[in-house]
């Protein structure tokens, strides 16, 4: 496959999708129902955009879901008394489980696929001791007041999609002209000449990571928003997705290549390839078997074998 | 005599190097060969072709009178042909027992499961075979690095019963690590071994390699240069065959040879890590080329290292220009103007994913910063210079590093340490994997930083290379500095000299 | 090895026998015949699982498809066995097929980490949620009650007033420790969980090894897929929640390296003493179910970080 077709695979595949989509049902491409399968997408985008600056840097945070649960919680149940302050108060807090992850995975060298996986045994202790093991709702008032920003709308526009484009565009600044940027990319390719230009890899790590968890965070209050209520399994059944999205758009596993842009391009692909599921009647169960199966297929073909000398 | 092992006219070649060219040499029943040359000579290539790891390009390996191409070196046991690893192949959460018949569990198998006991037993006279009285349901972790070292040597003696045809044991450096004790031991397990094996016996040590070899094999630039009976060899005459041919003062830019500041950029003093090198003291001056020559494990890779930050010393002091550092990791060592080139270009040095100009900007910290964002006109501009100015061969800045040829990606990671202004540079073999013309352009780049007043540490490739580059030479032996030879133009010393203090 | 090296080992002991001490200090419950049994009762289902994920580890990968195994033939068993959903009653004969179902994914899980090149941690984790799925679809998110009591004695049948589950469990620890001692499998786990380099070079077959090892652990949590159904007397998507957090704990507790080639399945037996015992503890102190989830994940960090090898620092992504 020449690199540059292998580059643009997943937009051609998204394009063939949504034309193999709208063939079968003609309303699909009515730009009402365009917009509302976007809105739909961001929250799966939002999740998957952080955990992209990890993944490049060769590393993976299992602990998205539990963390965009833990905020759904703490901003639902904080509206009532803090009133906006929720806001960032939960994104704060998605942030301080990022920094743990990248903490405990850099300084006490625990790998990441470990290291996140216990911190989101506490982010979901967090949760449950937070919401009282219950769904904890949001009166429609204060999600009006203060997660309108989120679930709102302007014009034909849902607040779903500014939000997503938003972090889209900023991430991919970030990217593309910050050091931070450079770094993630560079660790992903090669920590140890990284490591011997006299950068501090770990600390780039940290940010990616704590990146990560603000974003989940920031996921978290946008699905309390969009359902009314949060609770400690609210995000549960997205982290396969969020993974499969971030690697179907194109980011290597194995790290050093990868964009925000590709993520949300895999996001959409996801949520494509759920609509035609369910259009032929696959049930939302079995779609969950497809994602697992896209998930391998898709590390298989963007994995760089290169570098890993045995894989474990 | 009958001939147990031949390599004819063999030849293997990598990417820009022929590491073999045409080499035939031939080992007899129970007869003990020596292999000597230097670093880079071809013994290891040559090696790794006996025991499967690689395979000829040209030419035929013959074991036990039949032709073969071996995949493995498990291919290449069940031959007959056992090494013993230089780098230890006795995995340490296994016993020693199991460590001898790793992947040859299949004759101790009952009912499927392996009968402990009559394993143990067989280990036991392996064990035997090498007067080791050790207790073969041992863990090999709780062993001495020496005895561990015999249990590798009795792995490769229990093909002795197990196949037909001869048994030929290669042993890569295996006095390296063993006490007098252990080599008068090990010597005496050779004589004893004679009778029923053959033996290739490679060694930095020459008086070793004649004590115990009938017949000795000289290699360099991947050729047998000389073939000698031990009886009729002398210690002189076989570093003279390592050595080889006379300089040529113009390969190594000799004339633009300058001679060195008074001012001194790094001083090092007491500098010492367990194992690796003790009490090391030297200055390093403005324009000057200090060259560290020694063999492997005399020290000189650890304590490049160090000085970068990667292997941090346990105690000693240095200073740069003057001010008293403390080197523990490389940022560090980049913030006090060290910058290393290493020898594993593709690890530590080029980052494959990014282009030519943000390598060459890595090191340079906030250099290419304004307001936090990346300042890309500044950068390409710097970049655009270097490239020019080093001469790099690539079709753009935006060019991936990890797309260049090893020549290139090595002035890419020159041109860094110049961008972050480091006045210090240690070049860890620094032509290692580059092809000849290419080599000659380092070589002029070297003489450019010298010229410039840059200090400049250099443990090069050949001892040819740091003779003709350097204008002072450190040897270390054993983790320590054993000789320096001023090394002005017309009055460089020997390559023989230089042996001598290394080996 | 060194002082405090040479004694690690014995580290997960001596916190277990310490969380004994303490537990019982603070309620006189804990050192209690029926308390005993509830607690090995409780460790039963996981120690077999764990049995499977200790070798898997070992070997230097991971295996996060526990759940989805245990899900899928714990749902398996429920609908070949006498219950409410379908007309089947296999009884016993449905034990062979949850170690089967097992076997099967467990291979899936190897070959496809093996052969397509991938890392084990995003295989099982793309295979562990597919069996899920697979879970769920199948029953369209229902609970099948099992009325086989036959069956479900199975576990809660008592054998000198010790459940048949216990009894159960300390067969599988006895089979794995066989495997791990006895047979080539097992020592080439080792040996590729130290070096598989050096075990390539003298002749191990890494790749069909880490293939069985991967097999052999998808048999384990067969089994303990069977197990739960039967304990819970129904089969349903979600009966495995919690039980990967609950098995990765329970082997890095008990010392076994996540870097490969040190430890053994005596440390997880330990492990998951350790696990269970902390569980039963905080239940005697009235600490809230849901803060446990908290705590392992603590305790994962800890033994890990205290287990770590400073000799063999590398990057670590």
């Amino acid at each position: 496959m020449p690199a540059w077709l292998k580059d643009q695979l997943p937009l051609i595949v998204l394009l063939l999708l949504v034309l193999l989509v709208s063939l079968s049902d003609s309303g699909f491409m009515a730009p009402g129902n365009l917009l509302v399968v976007t809105a739909d997408t961001m929250t799966l985008f939002l999740m998957a955009s952080g955990v992209t600056f990890v993944i490049m840097t060769g590393g993976i945070d299992l602990s998205i879901q539990a963390v965009a649960s833990m905020t759904s919680c703490i901003v639902a149940a904080l509206l009532p008394s803090l009133g906006f302050a929720a806001v960032p108060a939960a994104l704060l807090s998605g942030a301080v489980f990022g920094l743990a992850n990248g903490v405990v995975t850099t300084r006490l060298r625990i790998p990441s696929f470990v290291a996140t996986l216990a911190v989101s045994g506490v982010a979901t202790s967090v949760a449950y001791l937070v919401s009282d093991a219950r769904s904890v709702l949001i009166a429609a008032a204060d999600r009006d007041a203060y997660l309108g920003w989120a679930v709102g709308e302007i014009g034909p526009v849902q607040n779903e999609i500014l939000v997503g484009l938003f972090v889209l565009v900023g991430l991919t600044l970030a990217a593309g002209l910050t050091p931070f940027g450079r770094f993630v990319r560079a660790i992903g390719s090669q920590e140890r000449a990284v490591i011997a230009s006299g950068i501090h890899a770990d600390r780039i790590k940290i940010q990616a990571f704590v990146i990560s968890g603000t974003l989940a965070g920031l996921a978290g209050v946008v699905m309390a928003g969009r359902l009314g209520s949060g609770s400690p399994t609210l995000a549960n059944e997205f982290l396969l997705p969020a993974i499969a999205c971030i690697i179907v758009g194109g980011t290597a596993i194995t790290g050093g290549v990868g964009s925000v842009w590709r993520t949300f391009i895999g996001a959409l692909i996801i949520a494509v390839v759920r609509i035609g599921m369910t259009f032929i009647g696959v049930s939302v169960f079995a779609q969950q078997i497809v994602f697992g199966l896209i998930l391998v297929a898709a590390v298989a073909i963007t994995m760089d074998r290169s570098k890993v000398a045995t894989v474990k | 005599m009958t001939t147990v092992l031949e390599v004819r006219n063999g030849s293997k070649s990598f990417p820009g190097v022929k590491a073999l060219d045409d080499v035939s040499i031939e080992i007899a029943r129970n007869e003990v060969v020596g292999l000597i040359g230097e670093n880079g000579a071809g013994k290891s290539t040559l090696l790794k072709i006996i025991t499967g790891i690689y395979q000829l390009d040209e030419g035929e390996l013959i074991v036990n009178s039949r032709t073969l191409a071996l995949k493995s070196p498990r291919d290449a046991f069940d031959h007959g042909v056992a090494m013993v690893f230089q780098e230890q192949s006795v995995l340490p959460t296994l016993t020693i027992a199991e460590n001898i018949f790793l992947g040859r569990e299949q004759e101790f198998l009952r009912f499927g499961l392996i009968d402990r006991k009559r394993m143990n037993a067989a280990a036991r006279d392996e064990l035997a075979k090498v007067h080791l009285d050790l207790d073969p349901a041992t863990r090999t972790a709780d062993l001495t690095f020496g005895q561990r070292q015999m249990v590798e040597i009795a792995k490769a003696l229990s093909l002795d019963s197990r196949i037909e045809g001869e048994v030929i044991i290669l042993l890569d450096e295996p006095t390296s690590v063993l006490e007098q004790r252990e080599i008068d031991l090990l010597f005496a397990i050779i004589a004893d071994l004679k009778q029923r094996a053959s033996i290739l016996f490679i060694s930095h040590r020459l008086d070793e390699v004649l004590r115990v070899s009938d017949r000795v094999y000289v290699m360099r630039d991947g050729r047998v240069v000389h073939e000698v009976a031990s009886a009729d060899a002398k210690i002189h005459d076989l570093h003279q065959h390592m050595v080889g041919r006379q300089l040529d003062h113009r390969y190594y830019r000799e004339q633009r040879q300058v001679a060195a500041d008074e001012r001194v950029l790094l001083k090092v003093e007491g500098l010492t890590r367990t194992g690796a090198f003790n009490d090391i003291a030297f200055k390093l001056h403005a324009g000057e080329i200090l060259g560290i020559a020694g063999v492997v494990g005399s020290g000189r890779e650890a304590l490049a290292r160090c000085l970068a930050g990667l292997e941090p010393a346990e105690s000693g002091d240095i200073e740069v220009g003057g001010a008293s550092v403390r080197i523990a990791a490389p940022h560090q060592a980049v913030a006090a103007g060290i910058g290393f080139v290493p020898s594993e270009r593709k690890v530590e040095g080029i980052v494959a994913a990014l282009d030519v100009s943000e390598n060459m900007s890595l090191a340079a910290k906030d250099r290419f910063l304004r307001h936090g964002l990346i300042d890309f006109a500044a950068e390409r501009e710097t970049a655009t210079t270097w490239v020019r100015r080093l001469g790099v061969k690539t079709p753009s800045i935006r060019t991936p590093g990890g797309s260049l040829s090893g020549g290139n990606q090595q002035k890419v990671v020159l041109a860094k340490w110049r961008i972050a202004g480091s006045d210090v540079m240690i070049l860890d073999h620094p032509t290692r994997g580059i092809d000849v013309g290419a080599k000659e352009e380092v070589y002029e780049l070297i003489r450019d930083m010298a010229a410039e007043g840059l200090g400049i540490l250099l443990l090069a490739d050949t001892l040819e290379e740091v003779i003709g580059l350097s204008s002072r030479i450190l040897v270390m032996k054993d983790g320590r500095i054993s000789r320096t030879f001023e090394a002005p133009v017309g009055a460089k010393p020997e390559q023989i000299d230089l042996i001598e203090a290394m080996v | 090895m060194t002082g405090w090296g040479r004694y690690r080992s014995l580290a997960p002991v001596l916190v277990l026998l310490l969380l004994c001490l303490a537990i019982s200090a603070i309620n006189s419950n804990f050192l209690s015949v029926p308390n005993f049994v509830r607690l090995l009762s409780a460790a039963a289902i996981p120690m077999v699982l764990v049995m499977g994920a200790t070798f898997v580890i070992l070997m230097g990968s991971i295996d996060l498809s526990v759940e989805g195994v245990v899900a899928l033939t714990a749902v398996a068993v429920s609908m070949l066995v006498a219950n409410d959903v379908t007309s089947l009653d296999l009884g016993f004969l449905s034990l062979p097929v949850a170690l089967v179902v097992g076997g099967l994914i467990g291979f899936a899980n190897g070959f496809i980490h093996v052969r397509l090149r991938i890392p084990s941690f995003m295989a099982t984790l793309g295979i562990g949620f597919a069996c899920v799925g697979i879970a769920t679809a199948v029953l369209g998110g229902y609970t099948v009650r099992i009325s086989d009591r036959g069956f479900r004695d199975l576990t809660l049948g008592r054998v000198l007033g010790v459940p048949f589950s216990v009894w159960t469990a300390g067969l599988a620890v006895f089979v794995a420790w066989i495997i791990q001692e006895r047979t080539r499998i097992g020592r080439w786990i080792y040996a590729i969980g130290t070096d598989e380099v050096t075990a390539r070079q003298v002749g191990v077959p890494v790749e069909r090894t880490r293939i069985w090892v991967f097999t052999i652990a998808g048999l384990f949590y067969g089994l303990g897929g069977a197990m739960s159904a039967a304990q819970l007397g129904q089969g349903h998507a979600l009966i495995s929640q919690g039980r990967l957090f609950t098995t990765i704990t329970a082997v890095v507790v008990g010392g076994t390296a996540l870097s490969g080639g040190v430890g053994s399945v005596l440390n997880s037996v330990i492990g998951v003493l350790i696990v269970v015992v902390l569980t039963n503890g905080m239940v005697l102190m009235g600490i809230p179910p849901f803060v446990q989830l908290g705590v392992q994940g603590v305790l994962i960090i800890s033994a890990v970080a205290l287990a770590l090898d400073r000799t063999r620092l590398q990057v670590v992504k």
